[in-house]
């Protein structure tokens, strides 16, 4: 297995795009929902334990401006991260796999000889040994 | 093998989603709750402060300093007397009735000092200055999400005239009524009947959903003064005779 850096991080693929949009929306579909459900009950039961709507405009008001200000500061940055947790996590499928399909497109055309060659890191090493195993019969 | 797949996902989903519902639907089924403190009259609550334990079930809000709401049952006729000294904070008794079926609030009231508001002061922020009322008797309509909130506040004021209508710049849902005005009746007991469902009608320009609570404030604290009144026979949520 290599250990060196893969260079592309993104090859674009139709599989690598599925595959980044799915973990991108898993991720960031629930965090949102429950941000949204934090947000809402946290303050919904402070107005409650406030009751009168004066102390509600004079208390909770202004808290609820500053929390929309870091929400609006934050959310983007959050979902920029989250995006590259998904390239990252979606890649290490994805690269494999292309790599595993390139190797054997030149194995079939007999242009490489040799065992495939993964990453330490890289998802299907398994699979990679038992190709090479049928490669090496 | 996708049948079980398709079960399991089924059941996460489910799960999922009484998570999610039980995150809005608590609020609403914990939220504070108590039978109604007053004896039945006609309606969903009568409030007298005849007995020395006529606050049990009313909740303090403090906003700043602390008015002291004692209940007076050693005289002939039990009250609630309210003292304030630059302080502002407020009693909340959470019941619900509906307005459209039993419209009626009644209860009565006796100011004994006016909080002393300095004219042109606070010309700036006239706000804050006038913001200060010897009675003010609520109505409050909790809505979801919290910013909906609706509430009707009736008040006793020295200067502005009765039947004036307020609207606090800093929440849009708070319709401020002037049903008693000067000092005429200064330390005499006067009694107030509202038409709820009339005055939502009017003021908010839609039905009215349930309301949730009642509440009184004294507050002095924004003129740094002191303020008293006495509060008695609240009567909440009854049919118009």
């Amino acid at each position: 297995m290599q250990n060196n850096k893969r260079k592309r991080i993104y090859l674009g693929t139709a599989f690598e795009k599925r595959l980044l949009f799915l973990v991108f929306i898993s991720a960031a579909i629930p965090a949102t929902i429950v941000a949204a459900c934090m947000y809402y009950l946290i303050f919904n039961m402070m107005a409650w334990q406030l009751a009168f709507p004066e102390a509600i405009a004079g208390i909770l008001m202004p808290v609820l401006s500053k929390v929309n200000l870091v929400m609006l500061v934050s959310l983007p940055v959050c979902l920029v991260l989250i995006w590259f947790a998904a390239l990252g996590i979606s890649h290490r499928v994805a690269g494999p796999l292309y790599r595993l399909e390139k190797d054997l497109d030149e194995r079939i055309a007999g242009t490489k000889h040799g065992p495939i060659r993964l990453r330490q890191k890289d998802e299907f090493k398994a699979l990679a040994e038992r190709l090479n195993k049928l490669i090496c019969k | 093998m996708k049948n079980k797949l398709k079960v399991l996902s089924a059941a996460i989903l489910c799960l999922g989603v009484l998570v999610y519902l039980s995150i809005f639907i608590a609020p609403f089924i914990f939220r504070h709750k108590e039978p109604p403190q007053g004896r039945v009259f006609r309606g969903v609550a009568w409030f007298r402060f005849d007995q020395k334990n006529a606050l049990q079930g009313w909740e303090e809000k403090i906003f700043k300093g602390r008015v002291r709401y004692s209940v007076r049952a050693d005289r002939q006729e039990g009250y609630l007397d309210a003292y304030s000294r630059a302080a502002a904070s407020g009693i909340v008794r959470w019941l619900k009735f509906n307005p459209k079926r039993a419209p009626m609030v009644s209860w009565k009231w006796r100011v004994l000092k006016f909080p002393e508001k300095n004219k042109g002061v606070y010309e700036d922020n006239w706000w804050i200055e006038k913001d200060d009322y010897a009675a003010r008797f609520y109505v409050i309509f909790p809505r979801f999400p919290f910013f909906r909130f609706q509430c009707l506040e009736y008040i006793w004021d020295k200067d502005i005239p009765a039947g004036q209508v307020l609207a606090n710049p800093n929440f849009k849902g708070l319709k401020i009524i002037v049903v008693e005005s000067g000092e005429e009746n200064l330390g005499k007991w006067v009694s107030e009947e509202r038409n709820v469902y009339e005055d939502f009608k009017k003021l908010f320009g839609s039905e009215p959903g349930n309301a949730g609570a009642i509440a009184i404030m004294t507050d002095s604290d924004n003129t740094a003064s002191f303020a008293q009144t006495q509060y008695n026979d609240i009567e909440v949520g009854y049919a118009k005779q």
